[in-house]
């Protein structure tokens, strides 16, 4: 008896912590923590840790119509960079991006899984299947 | 009673806290000549900036300053430092005598043309906040000897240069005041205090 009250706070808990009530499996939560890190090490210098990006240097990512309408570019752009005008939000922006080539599809799959579900996103996991078949068909910038 | 005289202490110490600040250092050598002291202080120099303005030492003529060194292509540290001079531009924007100074260390490629545009997407005002370029030797020179800020080429450098991401806080008399980290939000509150410390001097 006692092992079974146990046995259901547990779950109710671990089911608890997942954000919205939502259930995410182990797999979902590796990606976001693998992903956070690499986006701190390559993405908040210039979008900050608070996805907010700086004036109209950097574009924000906490609330974008341009990620929420352009994953495939988006991931693309993650590991290849961009150049050239892009509008976010209504306004223009135009710093050069570099890209990160050295990063793994996996890597990518892991930043694009934290960015699309931190902030106001909640896209839901991003694998690594879809990624690889995304980046085979990026344009050359 | 007994506590009377614990709490009488206690107050004693705390009171001892309230001794009057001490003034932020001065940076560099200094000299003796006859009865005055010369300070180490900014060389002379001539810059352009994101207005086509000529920027001298007497641009900051009667003003307290914060320098620093960066290039608009930058993706490691300047980014973060931009954002928190930024901190420190809005921190300061109802104190007229403080001004801003950002060096170009990649002058060739960082024209007034691109600096203008910088300074605009960043929102700042070019009053309060000169982008610089110029001659490269001249910075990286003034970097280096008045500064004491590390800025070179590097081609091995992901980016090709090595600069420090130091901010540096100028007196009116033109002396380095103080030397802070500008990737560190930590020190850059250091400096935002100090500031507001240095303008009591002139009180």
């Amino acid at each position: 008896m006692n092992r079974w009250v146990v046995l259901l706070f547990g779950s109710i808990l671990i089911w608890g912590c997942g954000p919205g009530g939502k259930s995410r499996d182990s797999k979902f939560q590796q990606y976001i923590v693998q992903g956070e890190e690499l986006y701190v090490t390559h993405c908040s210098n210039c979008h900050q840790k608070s996805g907010k990006g700086l004036g109209l240097l950097y574009p924000p990512l906490d609330e974008s119509d341009f990620m929420d309408q352009n994953i495939d570019s988006v991931i693309c752009l993650i590991k290849n960079g961009k150049s050239g005008e892009i509008i976010v939000n209504g306004k223009a922006y135009n710093q050069p991006m570099p890209g990160v080539p050295l990063l793994s599809d996996l890597e990518v799959a892991e930043i694009a899984t934290y960015i699309y579900n931190n902030w106001t996103h909640d896209k839901g996991m991003i694998e690594v299947t879809r990624v690889s078949s995304i980046l085979e068909k990026c344009e050359s910038r | 009673m007994k506590y009377g005289a614990l709490i009488f202490i206690s107050l004693l110490i705390l009171s001892a806290c309230k001794k009057k600040e001490q003034p932020l250092p001065i940076f560099g050598q200094r000299e003796v000549v006859g009865n005055d002291t010369v300070y180490h202080h900014i060389a002379n120099f001539k810059f352009v900036d994101q207005d086509s303005s000529l920027i001298t030492n007497d641009t900051f003529k009667d003003q307290i300053y914060v320098a620093d060194f960066f290039f608009t292509s930058c993706r490691t540290i300047c980014p973060i430092m931009k954002t928190q001079m930024l901190r420190v531009y809005e921190a300061t924007s109802d104190i007229p005598d403080v001004k801003l100074l950002s060096h170009s260390i990649d002058p060739e490629y960082d024209t007034v043309a691109l600096l203008h545009s910088f300074a605009e997407r960043l929102g700042v005002s070019s009053d309060r906040w000169h982008f610089v370029t110029g001659v490269k030797d001249s910075i990286y020179k003034i970097a280096q000897t008045s500064y004491f800020a590390t800025a070179m080429e590097d081609k091995s450098e992901p980016d090709g240069f090595i600069h420090s991401g130091a901010f540096l806080l100028v007196d009116k008399q033109q002396r380095i005041r103080g030397k802070y980290d500008g990737t560190k939000e930590d020190d850059v509150n250091r400096l935002i205090a100090d500031i507001a410390r240095l303008k009591k001097e002139y009180e």
